[in-house]
């Protein structure tokens, strides 16, 4: 139905100039002024004003009318405000609520940070200081010391009784 | 306050082009914003004491780390207080003009107690100053004051006895 339509309108009378004519007739550039810069001016304005000028009018009457901004009052007892509701602006407190994290727990972890890293710096500082009476004093065999590390031989018993476990004795 | 009556045809004038700016201004304000403004708070936060620095281990990092945080709050207010005495003695000799000399005293020495209070302080320290340094610098303070006697009279020279 849809394509029969369409091929009646190609053979209407108006389509029948435009198909005929383009390609036989004495064809010439149109001598005019470059309108080059007009037409980018346009576009440029078009998209400034549609993209930027237009939203952001309607989010700032929105919020300035329809929602308005805090008004500041006193804490009341027993109540601890939640960390959004430190600002006036509620663009402010949108952002401070759904994009950013809450100030208290960045505090928090923070502050574990600097005591991990403080526990991390004490033993390095005993390994320093051991390390430095072991140069000077020269009285420890710590050139002939291998460390030994308890992870592999807590993966070879775990493997030994995986298999044990499966196979057998 | 109401406006005073137009005493001449000038200040008729001027009073009716400021009527002309601000009508439509405060027609739209009162009659379309406000009605659908919604009320709801925001609050100051308040933040609890912790320890300062004088209060706390070598070694306990935690402790150190809260103390700094609020001396650095500690410092904001105590820039502002010292902003709000110095708008405070401005205020005066602006409108005492003529003999602000006298009539500005007590304000004026309030606000350059203030002001040496917040040297003593913080003062010297740089810009990029930790509570330690702070703390310190009171020790040194101290330790001065007590070998040559209170800050302003001058080193004593060594006895040679």
């Amino acid at each position: 139905m849809i394509f029969s339509a369409l091929r009646k309108l190609k053979s209407h009378p108006t389509f029948h100039a435009i198909l005929r004519r383009t390609y036989c007739d004495h064809r010439t550039f149109p001598l005019q002024p470059s309108r080059f810069q007009w037409i980018k001016f346009k576009d440029l304005m078009y998209f400034y004003i549609g993209i930027g000028v237009i939203p952001l009018t309607i989010i700032t009457f929105v919020t300035n009318v329809f929602v308005g901004p805090a008004t500041l009052s006193d804490i009341p007892e027993d109540y601890t405000p939640k960390y959004w509701e430190y600002y006036r602006n509620p663009i402010t407190r949108v952002i401070a609520r759904y994009i950013l994290s809450d100030p208290q727990q960045e505090y928090e972890k923070y502050l574990h940070c600097m005591f991990e890293e403080s526990e991390r710096a004490a033993l390095l500082k005993i390994e320093e200081m051991i390390k430095n009476r072991m140069e000077k004093k020269c009285d420890y065999q710590a050139y002939y010391y291998r460390q030994v590390l308890a992870k592999y031989y807590r993966i070879q018993r775990y493997n030994a009784e995986h298999l044990k476990e499966t196979r057998g004795d | 306050m109401p406006e005073a009556q137009p005493r001449n045809i000038v200040e008729q004038f001027f009073q009716t082009m400021r009527g002309m700016l601000e009508g439509p201004v405060v027609f739209v304000r009162e009659k379309i914003v406000e009605p659908n403004q919604q009320h709801y708070p925001w609050y100051h936060q308040k933040f609890r004491r912790v320890p300062t620095i004088d209060q706390c281990y070598n070694d306990d990092i935690v402790c150190y780390t809260e103390a700094n945080f609020q001396y650095k709050r500690d410092k904001q207010v105590e820039n502002e207080i010292l902003s709000i005495l110095r708008h405070r003695f401005e205020d005066c000799m602006m409108y005492e003009a003529p003999d602000h000399a006298e009539k500005c005293k007590d304000v004026l020495k309030q606000y350059e107690d203030a002001t040496t209070n917040w040297f003593i302080k913080y003062g010297d320290l740089g810009a990029y100053h930790n509570v330690k340094m702070a703390y310190m610098k009171q020790k040194h303070r101290m330790i001065w004051e007590r070998r040559h006697g209170p800050v302003g009279s001058g080193m004593k020279q060594e006895e040679n006895e």
